[in-house]
């Protein structure tokens, strides 16, 4: 079985765009600038109720604040174990994103540890952000 | 010091119905709410024709693909109605997340306000066939395509990040978890309605069980099952009239995350910072502080909430709970503990999803609780769902 998809809609069709060209973007807001993941419908900063959010290349770079590792997966095509990190990015303080870290289950983990954006091509022309270990500071 | 909450101990428990708790029940879960429901009007001394109120909470809490029919995998506040042959003067359902704390509001309200005499509190659970959270998604929309392509899904990943976030943070020991899960399960063992009755567990069949996100395992989720609680509200005043003693609900509140966030993320100070401000709402509104509370009972339909309603109530200082109850902290059987899974919670019913720790109040509160009554608690707690969007009810007993 193959790993879900996702449905680029409207409001997201930019983020997958990007990352099938294994760019990391996050949604910044037309009115105040400020990221946030996910867009939604109105700004969680200001309030816009016409935020036209944009997305925005981000150096995909951060700290881990979580992970765990899946060892019973609740959904079709992931291999287990694997692990999922929880991650704040560096280019947009507050947004927290999560993902595979393609290190595997037996790479040493700490909090802080600093991470870097990496794709995983799941079908023709959808890839789906994940990260893996960088030089730590 | 603010103006007293108006409801503030005029509205009273009266009486209550449980089902047996079990992996499959012998009847529909409608027709098991229908049940319940008339041993809890009988319990109360009442008729069922004098019912002229209905407040439940009918999600299906659950990430799985399970359909969503009432009288079957849920029960509504009119599906119940109707059932009954009631045509209540006030029915509604409670929408939001913490179902427990929202559907005591609303059934407070409604008896406060007069909408109705004499309130039904209805939640049903349900165990469908199949993997309760498991998903055959191929394509992720909505919300989560930001989350399932990733591979982030369902509830046991999701509390594994935060529970993780406090173990890094705070160092905290699977043998330290392994003392609540094993004190959820020796209470519930002691309760004759309870799935897990006669069964405790020990810490070495905890530190044992398989992991299925890091640092969760099994006996850290609560076992799904069928299972139907009901309790009557009517006025302080009317409940004199009424064979039991009335359990007074004192105040109530609930939460709101107050981040944007990805679908079903919980980093640790999310929830922290929302519990914290929930809990002072609470104080406010029942006009009692922490200490004052003789029976809390936490949420622990996932073992790490445990941890994460004693630091939010102020029980236990944030980043220690972990050491509270690796001490014998929350041993409800040793004299000075806090004795916060003494109704056995979901750990050790099943996922009665906030149900026994409300039940566990009542039964304590009003003297009902047989061989398991505890002396001199006047002043209870129930809490569901996580400090940061769920809730909690503050009950008193009443004369």
């Amino acid at each position: 079985m193959s790993r879900p998809v996702p449905e680029p809609d409207e409001r997201s069709a930019g983020y997958w765009e990007a990352a099938a060209s294994h760019v990391l973007t996050v949604a910044e807001c037309s009115r105040c600038n400020g990221r946030t993941m996910p867009p939604d419908a109105v700004c969680p900063r200001c309030r816009s109720v016409d935020p036209q959010f944009r997305f925005v290349p981000v150096s995909g770079e951060g700290t881990v604040r979580s992970w765990t590792v899946i060892r019973q997966s609740f959904l079709p095509g992931f291999d287990v174990p694997f692990v999922l990190v929880d991650v704040a990015l560096d280019d947009a303080a507050d947004v927290r994103l999560i993902g595979r870290l393609v290190d595997g289950a037996d790479a040493p983990l700490r909090q802080g540890d600093r991470v870097a954006v990496t794709f995983e091509d799941v079908a023709d022309g959808v890839a789906v952000p994940a990260f893996t270990l960088a030089a730590q500071r | 010091m603010s103006a007293s909450f108006p409801a503030r101990d005029r509205v009273a428990i009266v009486g209550y119905g449980q089902s047996q708790v079990a992996r499959h029940a012998p009847m529909p879960l409608g027709a098991l709410a229908v049940a319940t429901a008339l041993d809890a009007i009988a319990d109360a001394g009442l008729r069922v024709e004098q019912i002229d109120g209905v407040v439940a909470s009918s999600l299906f809490p659950t990430a799985g693909d399970h359909a969503v029919e009432d009288g079957v995998s849920t029960v509504s506040a009119n599906w119940l109605a109707e059932h009954l042959g009631l045509d209540p003067a006030y029915a509604a359902g409670f929408q939001g997340l913490g179902q427990i704390p929202g559907i005591v509001a609303m059934g407070v309200n409604a008896v406060m306000s007069g909408a109705a005499e004499h309130l039904l509190l209805l939640r049903a659970l349900h165990n469908p066939k199949g993997r309760y959270h498991a998903s055959a998604m191929t394509t992720a929309r909505g919300a989560q395509q930001w989350t399932a392509p990733q591979g982030y899904f369902g509830p046991v990943a999701m509390i594994g990040l935060t529970y993780n976030e406090y173990v890094q943070r705070y160092g905290a020991s699977r043998e330290a978890m392994a003392a609540v899960v094993v004190e959820a399960r020796k209470n519930g063992a002691r309760i004759p309605w309870s799935y897990w009755r006669d069964q405790p567990l020990t810490v070495e069949d905890y530190l044992a069980a398989p992991l299925l996100a890091d640092p969760i395992c099994r006996f850290d989720c609560d076992i799904p099952v069928d299972g139907v609680a009901v309790f009557v509200l009517t006025t302080a005043e009317r409940a004199r009239d009424l064979p039991h003693r009335p359990v007074l609900v004192s105040g109530y509140a609930s939460s709101q995350p107050t981040r944007r966030r990805l679908p079903m993320h919980w980093p640790l100070d999310d929830v922290m910072e929302a519990g914290t401000t929930l809990a002072g709402r609470l104080w406010q509104r029942s006009g009692v502080s922490p200490r004052q509370i003789e029976l809390p009972q936490v949420y622990d339909g996932f073992s790490p909430f445990v941890y994460l309603w004693l630091e939010s109530l102020g029980l236990c200082p944030v980043g220690e709970a972990h050491r509270l109850v690796l001490g014998g902290g929350i041993d409800s059987d040793a004299a000075g503990a806090l004795p916060v899974l003494s109704g056995g919670g979901a750990l050790g019913n099943g996922r009665m999803h906030g149900i026994p720790q409300l039940l566990e109040c009542y039964l304590q509160l009003s003297e009902r609780a047989g061989d398991r009554q505890r002396a001199g608690v006047h002043v209870g707690l129930a809490a569901h769902s996580s400090p940061h969007l769920g809730g909690a009810v503050v009950l008193r007993a009443g004369g």
